[in-house]
């Protein structure tokens, strides 16, 4: 594969699925440095992984593959090794939108954040339609694992939510 | 007590699609190129000149040693010119590097540009000074051999010279990597820009 061509197929995934990228880093990072780094990091992966990219699968499912192992390695490496704050850290690259977001889905977010790492990718694959079996390939975990790690999630986030103030909604 | 079905957190959930949670701030990724040219430079300019007074000094230690013993193995003195052209071609492109500096601008995608411009050039000049490494060793076990030293030293040395190989292409694999971190930065760079 050339360089432009992986080039172009790069900003093409980037520009049209930047939103799941977003989605991993927010649920796996909460600082903005830690997002920052891993933005960064995710999208390294992305475009390593593109020559072996074979099309069997949808965009969408090698991305999340990509970014949900690249998000679950990055936890657990810096569990053991957090990040210092450096003047090249001082300012981050990836910002806050100044959009009215949603609080149900700062909450969302939240809930899923106290979730072990395989559960939270689940979620996130749940919430964004996966099926059962592209879960477990994304995952490497048996189907009838993911089942019933859904009906916990499900449970658990549902029991939340009764503890969560609607404001009225 | 009102509960959230599961239907309705997804509805939620979807509604991010079409409002990207985040932005990129531009003054802050202008820092981290500004950082990452000068990590560049600081790299480059201190390998560069660490290779100049190693291979000069190697050459001139050899010639000195060989013309000092009177010896008159010929692989020792290819050895010292060897390394002296070595020495000679990092200094011109060294010279030639900060000649061209000035071609970039004092912009983002300038500072950009001169750090990949930086960083291709040190994978340039590691993947050759790997390659520099065979001839250096063989010459050097040559003129071992040829001094009628013990079999166990030339081994010694050819195997030193096999670890360090392995070494340079280890720190060429880091250099490749930075160079592309870079580009993916002004990868990144260059969508916000159409976006915007």
């Amino acid at each position: 594969m050339t360089e432009s061509k992986q080039q172009h197929i790069f900003e093409t995934w980037l520009d049209e699925h930047k939103a799941l990228v977003f989605k991993v880093v927010r649920a796996y990072a909460f600082s903005a440095m830690d997002q920052d780094d891993l933005f960064q990091e995710i999208t390294i992966q992305i475009w390593h992984s593109i020559p072996t990219f074979r099309e069997e699968s949808a965009v969408t499912t090698w991305l999340y593959r990509i970014a949900l192992n690249t998000a679950i390695k990055w936890v657990k490496k810096v569990r053991k090794h957090p990040l210092s704050e450096t003047l090249d850290n001082v300012q981050n690259v990836l910002q806050d939108s100044h959009l009215q977001i949603d609080e149900r889905l700062s909450w969302l977010y939240e809930e899923i954040s106290r979730l072990d790492e395989i559960d939270r990718s689940i979620t996130l694959l749940l919430l964004d339609n996966f099926s059962y079996k592209e879960m477990a390939g994304i995952l490497g975990i048996s189907e009838s694992n993911v089942g019933v790690k859904i009906n916990r999630i499900k449970k658990y986030l549902i029991s939340k939510s009764k503890k969560y103030d609607h404001h009225g909604i | 007590m009102i509960t959230m079905e599961f239907e309705e957190m997804k509805k939620i959930w979807d509604s991010q699609n079409n409002e990207p949670m985040y932005g990129i701030n531009e003054k802050a990724l202008h820092n981290r190129i500004l950082s990452k040219k000068r990590q560049a430079f600081h790299i480059t300019n201190i390998s560069e000149l660490l290779s100049i007074i190693m291979y000069s000094g190697g050459a001139c230690f050899i010639l000195v040693m060989n013309l000092f013993r009177g010896s008159s193995g010929i692989f020792m003195y290819i050895l010292s010119a060897w390394m002296l052209c070595s020495a000679l071609y990092l200094l011109l492109s060294r010279v030639r590097r900060i000649n061209g500096d000035h071609r970039f601008h004092r912009s983002m995608h300038g500072d950009l540009a001169h750090a990949i411009s930086m960083a291709t050039y040190q994978v340039r000049i590691s993947y050759l000074m790997r390659w520099n490494m065979i001839p250096i060793g063989l010459l050097t076990v040559l003129g071992v051999w040829d001094g009628r030293k013990s079999l166990w030293i030339a081994a010694g040395i050819l195997v030193f010279f096999i670890l360090t190989y392995y070494a340079a292409g280890w720190e060429h694999g880091i250099y490749k990597s930075k160079k592309r971190d870079l580009e993916i930065l002004q990868d990144k760079l260059e969508k916000e820009e159409v976006e915007i």
